[in-house]
Parts: C-alpha cells; sequence; structure tokens
C-alpha cells in the first residue's frame, strides 16, 4: 500500500488543469487501466497513490484525513470543512479554477447596492411581511458567517443544490449566494452582484490534510513531491540573465539587487565579469537596459524550466501545522 | 414519554414539575419531533446551525425540538386557549459541536394574562423558587427590558430605517455601538444615489412608484423577484425625507449611550432613566410607569429588589422577547451558563399565526447546571 494519498479531481476543466499543474512540476499522472479506473500512481515519485475523486469529495476527504494532499477549490474547503484551518493547510493557489462566492438580488431592486442596503431591506421585510427573507445557496455556512459580520439577522437560507441562480424568478427565495466566474448567468437571470457581497475570490488550491496518517514514508514522498511543485513556482517566477563585461562587479551587483529585485544564485562576479542572475518577470526589461548602460554588450535572458533550492517552502508550510 | 423522573437524580427534576403544578401550572408534553418551519422563521440562522433538521419521505422538514416554547404555544393556538398556564419537563436538542446534544430541560409559560407586571413578578418568583429547589438560595439574577429600549428608539423619533437597525441589532454585540457610531457620523446613503431621492423628495408614493416602474422599464429590467416597485419607492421616500432629520442624529446617539450605560438595581436604574428621560425632553412614561409598578409587584412577592442587577444593555438573544427579560445564575460562579432563564414575549403568539395578540411570559430552567451549581444534597 502507498504511504501518500494524492487526490486529484476526477473531471471537467479541474482534472485537465491538475494534469497540466502537475505536467509542468514533470510529473505524469498515470491513470490505471485506463480512463475508467479511479486509482493511479506517479511514476516519478515512489509511493504516492493517485485518488480520482470529486471536488467536494476532495474536500471532505482532507478533513477526516482519509487522503493527505488534494486539489480542490477554496470554496469548497471554507464551506463544507467548520474550522478549516485547523483541520487543512492550504498550500498554494493554483491559479485556475477562479470563481467568486458572490450575494446577488434582482436587477430591478435599483436601491440596494451595499450589504448595508441589504441588512436594512431584510429587516423591513421581515417587519412588514412577519416572514424573512429567504436566500438561496449551496454555500449555508458561509453565507451565515458574512451575513452575522455584516449583522444581517432578518434572513433565512433556503437550501439549493442546482440552478441557484432562478430560484428569485421561480419565486423559491428573494435572493441567492452563489458562485460566479463572469456574472453573466447572473446577469441572464436579472440579478446582480452587490458591491461589498463577494464573500470569497476562490481558485483550485493544492491542500494538504493536517489529521491524515503522515507517517515517515508519506512525509517523504510529500517532501519529494512539493520539492519539485516549489521547484516548477520558482522557476515560474523568474528568468535566467546571463551577462560577462568589466563592470559587472560587487558594486552593481549590489545596486541591481536593490533595485530590480535579482538574485545571485552562484555568488558574485567572477574576475572576467562572468554572472547569471535570476530576475523577476516584471523588472526584467529595465534590468537589462541597466545592463546595457553599464556596458554590457550582449545580455542572454532565457526561462529556467526548475529551480531547485536548498529550501522547500511548500513542504516546510506543511510540517509547521504537523509540527 | 415516560413521565416521573427522566433525570431525576435525587428526584429534584421531578419536585421542579410539582412546584410548578401546586402553582396552577398544568403539565404538557409536546412531541419530540417538531415541523422545522416555525423555529427557522422565529429563530433566525444564529440558532438554525444548531438544531438537529432532517427530511422526511414527503418532503417535509422535521427537527428535533429545540426548546419548549415554541411548541407549548403552537398547541395553545391550535386548542383555541385564552388565558393559561402551562408547566413542562423534558429533554431539548441542539448541537453543540461536542457533547451528546440532548439536554433536560423544565419550565413554564403563562399565556393570557393582561396584568402584565404582575404576571412578570410571578414569573420571576417562580424562576427563584426552582433555584431553591436545587438548594440554591441566593442566586446572582441579571435582568433587562426590551420594552423599554423599543420605547426610547420611538421617542427619539428617528427615521424608520434606523429605528429598524436598532431594534434589530440591540443586543448583538459589535453591531449596536458600530451603529452608535455611524449614526453619530452619519454615514449617509443618499450619496450613492442623490439624484433619485432628490428627484423623489416631497413626491406622494403614488408618484414615486410611478418613478420607479418607469426607471425599472427604461433600464430594461422585468421586475424579477421578492419586492414590489411599492417597495422600492416606499424606501427611496424614507431615505429622502432622511435629511430632514439630520440635525438630530448625533444627539439621538448621545441619548442612546447614555440609556445603554445605566444599570443598577431596579430603583436605581428607575431614577437615572426618569433623569435622562427628563434631560432629553423624551416622554417615556408610560414604560417607566410599567417598570416601577413591575419593581413593586416584585418586591410584593418577597424578592430582595436590591440583590437584582437591572442594565439597560442586557438582553437574550431571541428576537420574540417583547419586555421584561432575566437569566439567574450560579451565585459562586461554578456554572457560567444561566440556570434558568426566561422573559416576556407578548409579540411570538401572533408570528405563530394566532389571530389575537397574547401576552406570554415565561422561563425554562436547565436541569444539569442547576445540579452542577446546587452540589448534591
Amino acid at each position: 500500500m502507498s504511504a501518500l494519498i494524492l487526490a486529484v479531481p476526477s473531471k471537467g476543466r479541474l482534472m485537465e488543469n491538475a494534469h497540466a499543474f502537475f505536467g509542468r512540476a514533470g510529473l505524469s499522472l498515470v491513470q490505471g487501466r485506463g480512463g475508467r479506473d479511479y486509482r493511479g500512481t506517479i511514476p516519478e515519485i515512489a509511493d504516492v497513490e493517485v485518488a480520482y475523486l470529486s471536488a467536494a469529495d476532495i474536500a471532505t476527504s482532507l478533513a477526516q484525513g482519509s487522503i493527505h494532499i488534494g486539489i480542490t477549490g477554496e470554496d469548497l474547503v471554507r464551506e463544507s470543512i467548520p474550522d478549516a484551518d485547523k483541520k487543512v493547510v492550504l498550500l498554494e493557489g493554483l491559479r485556475f479554477g477562479y470563481a467568486n462566492v458572490v450575494v446577488a438580488v434582482p436587477q430591478a431592486w435599483i436601491d440596494v447596492r451595499t450589504m448595508e442596503d441589504l441588512d436594512d431591506v431584510a429587516t423591513a421585510f421581515h417587519a412588514k411581511r412577519g416572514a424573512r427573507m429567504r436566500v438561496a445557496t449551496k454555500y449555508v455556512n458561509m453565507t451565515r458567517a458574512f451575513f452575522a459580520g455584516h449583522g444581517i439577522a432578518d434572513y433565512r437560507i433556503v437550501e439549493s443544490l442546482g440552478a441557484t441562480e432562478g430560484a428569485p424568478a421561480a419565486g423559491t427565495a428573494e435572493l441567492i449566494v452563489d458562485i460566479t466566474t463572469t456574472g453573466s448567468t447572473l446577469a441572464a437571470n436579472g440579478l446582480k452582484v452587490i458591491d461589498d457581497g463577494i464573500m470569497l475570490r476562490s481558485q483550485a488550491n493544492l491542500v494538504a490534510s493536517i489529521n491524515a496518517d503522515w507517517n515517515a514514508k508519506a512525509r517523504k514522498a510529500a517532501q519529494l513531491l512539493l520539492d519539485r511543485i516549489a521547484a516548477e513556482r520558482r522557476a515560474r517566477t523568474m528568468r535566467e540573465v546571463r551577462m560577462r563585461f568589466k563592470g559587472a562587479d560587487e558594486e552593481m551587483l549590489a545596486e541591481a539587487k536593490g533595485r530590480f529585485g535579482v538574485q545571485s544564485p552562484f555568488g558574485g562576479p567572477t574576475s572576467s565579469g562572468m554572472l547569471t542572475l535570476l530576475c523577476p518577470p516584471s523588472t526584467l526589461h529595465e534590468f537589462t537596459i541597466f545592463l546595457r548602460e553599464r556596458g554590457a554588450e550582449t545580455v542572454i535572458v532565457s526561462a529556467p524550466e526548475y529551480v531547485f533550492a536548498q529550501d522547500n517552502p511548500l513542504f516546510d508550510k506543511l510540517m509547521a501545522k504537523l509540527r | 414519554m415516560t413521565t416521573g423522573t427522566p433525570n431525576g437524580k435525587n428526584g429534584r427534576a421531578a419536585a421542579l414539575v410539582e412546584l410548578y403544578e401546586r402553582a396552577g401550572y398544568a403539565r404538557v408534553e409536546p412531541a419530540i419531533l417538531q415541523p422545522a418551519e416555525s423555529f427557522l422563521e422565529l429563530s433566525g440562522e444564529e440558532l438554525r446551525r444548531r438544531l438537529y433538521i432532517f427530511t422526511d419521505s414527503e418532503g417535509r422538514e422535521l427537527c428535533l425540538r429545540p426548546d419548549l416554547t415554541i411548541p407549548v404555544c403552537r398547541a395553545h393556538i391550535e386548542n383555541n386557549g385564552n388565558a393559561a398556564n402551562y408547566c413542562y419537563l423534558g429533554p431539548v436538542f441542539r448541537d453543540r459541536g461536542g457533547g451528546s446534544g440532548e439536554y433536560m430541560q423544565a419550565g413554564i409559560e403563562q399565556l393570557g394574562r393582561q396584568d402584565r407586571s404582575a404576571a412578570d413578578a410571578e414569573c420571576l418568583s417562580l424562576a427563584l423558587e426552582s433555584t431553591k429547589v436545587f438548594g440554591i438560595d441566593a442566586p446572582a439574577i441579571r435582568m433587562g427590558d426590551v420594552g423599554l429600549f423599543s420605547a426610547l428608539v420611538s421617542a427619539l423619533k428617528l427615521p424608520p430605517a434606523w429605528q429598524r437597525r436598532l431594534l434589530k441589532d440591540f443586543n448583538r454585540t459589535g453591531t449596536l455601538e458600530a451603529d452608535l457610531a455611524s449614526l453619530r457620523n452619519k454615514s449617509d446613503p443618499r450619496a450613492s444615489h442623490a439624484g433619485v431621492l432628490a428627484a423623489l423628495e416631497g413626491s406622494d408614493p403614488k408618484a414615486a412608484r410611478a418613478f420607479v416602474t418607469d426607471i425599472l422599464s427604461i433600464a430594461g429590467i422585468s421586475a424579477v423577484g421578492g419586492r414590489t416597485p411599492e417597495e422600492i419607492a416606499e424606501r427611496f421616500l424614507e431615505q429622502s425625507s432622511r435629511g430632514a432629520t439630520s440635525g438630530l442624529a448625533p444627539d439621538a446617539a448621545g441619548v442612546l449611550e447614555k440609556y445603554l450605560r445605566i444599570a443598577g438595581d431596579p430603583d436605581e436604574a428607575l431614577g437615572a432613566l426618569r433623569s435622562l428621560a427628563s434631560e432629553a425632553r423624551l416622554d417615556l412614561s408610560a414604560a417607566l410607569g410599567e417598570f416601577e409598578q413591575r419593581t413593586g409587584f416584585i418586591a410584593a412577592a418577597g424578592i430582595d429588589v436590591s440583590k437584582i442587577r437591572f442594565a439597560t444593555a442586557f438582553g437574550r438573544a431571541l428576537d420574540y422577547y417583547s419586555g421584561m427579560v432575566f437569566e439567574i445564575y450560579d451565585p459562586f460562579e461554578r456554572v457560567n451558563a444561566p440556570l434558568v432563564a426566561g422573559g416576556r414575549y407578548d409579540n411570538l403568539m401572533t408570528l405563530l399565526g394566532s389571530e389575537a395578540g397574547i401576552p406570554a411570559v415565561g422561563f425554562a430552567a436547565w436541569i444539569a447546571e442547576l445540579e452542577s451549581a446546587g452540589g448534591a444534597v
């Protein structure tokens, strides 16, 4: 039996993006016996078993500790795990699966722009009709916490597990809390997002379980896995810059570090002024102009595939929570 | 359901019911499984997360009763009851994220008595008798009055939106303070749609409604969901008249802050409330008269009024209370939760569907807490 169980979404865009994410980190997910097997392996790392689950099941399995690491949406973590920060660690946002959890009301409510307006309307609604305003959502826990934070008391939640945006038109709720990416589904249903009604800006996350069986083999496998992911992330946020010219000296390097945020992974320049640096993409062009002004004839910039280092920030983050 | 002593260590829970029955309260035993609707509607979401709730095969939402007040009142309405006194003893169920979730509760509900002050005093007196059954002779009594706060808010003649907001936020920790700060600073929503409000200033409701309907139709918004153009127009009108009261807001905030600092025994508090009312030129005589009368009845029931800690800011976290509220604690603080708690809830019966308003007051006693505080006999 494998030591570390890594859960990956089993279908749709989330699955494709997850495969691409591991692919960039040089890890291939091999599904056993074709597309219908819900178990797989990562040939590059021993002792890892891949479990294909729905994103919602990944969140609950992480909370229970039946899997070690998984990819799932932050919205599902926040909604389905009470006291999430005690049970799981969000290791890293993965820059896909973006979606906002929002409060949306009918567009016809032209007098409602803010949560404060909604509070007032909810109280008046309750006082006048003797019934509470109904909020359709599947995000029951997040809605309660968010509404309580805004002092809203005169409402009740109607659980909705699908097509939530249709609830106001169908007359089963007055407003909704739902997930949206572009807002077009909301608009098509005559709804608008309240200005300060964005409850969560969610994306797919690499999430680790605190309660899983973190035996020595599992920790080793996690270390190797997270090392590759961290190396890819570091590479993605850096460009390799190479040069050789007289003006490349310690003084120039010190100035470059201060102005452009460059790092010198292999130390200072050689006696002939040969130097390899890492520079963030945002300051890269400015930096090359600076180098040429200082006398560099040629500056070669390339994108590294991986940057491995002594430290392993993702693994450290996990270990800090496991103690 | 079994009668006798379901949780009767030393039979003291049963002795409580006997005490209530001797005092003229008829024992009732509502079903443990209750339709969830009225709890959801009346208690709000904060309590809902503590409910054990599920759906039966016909799709009806049911719950394990989280308290007995609502079931007793519903039964009373169904039986077309007039005035009646009820008592109960049995388990209630609340998910507190740990523990068994099952708690033994006894209590009374006193429905339909018009002499409110005397009824309040009798209720408090019986609550204190309850702690005596467990050997607690001098418990700590905390008291408040939600009705007094609403009388003050309406005497301040604040705009309707502000009145609603303050009443809603009373006893919600932190929120009321924030309200007062924004009342002081007058965070005016008019800035966000000043043009509309200026156009509506002085309009009658009919014209305002036509205005809103036109805006919606010009913007191509079909009226979907929940609120009518009348309601939207009405809210705009409320806001457009808010400017007229702008000079009053900081004063009102000051009065409210002074009010919320008043605390002491009921007699001391009454004195402070009278001077606040005359200083701020507010007519609170009806509410204060009732307060004084109630204190009189409490003293007449043999309760040492000077031992009651009354605080204007004290409330209980349930929306349906409307007058006196109280909580009784272990004087030695070995138990932190209330032993007995209750109050007046005159609005509950109409909210539950009664056609006539029925005055109501009652309390619930927590058996486990009483036993811990009382110790072994």
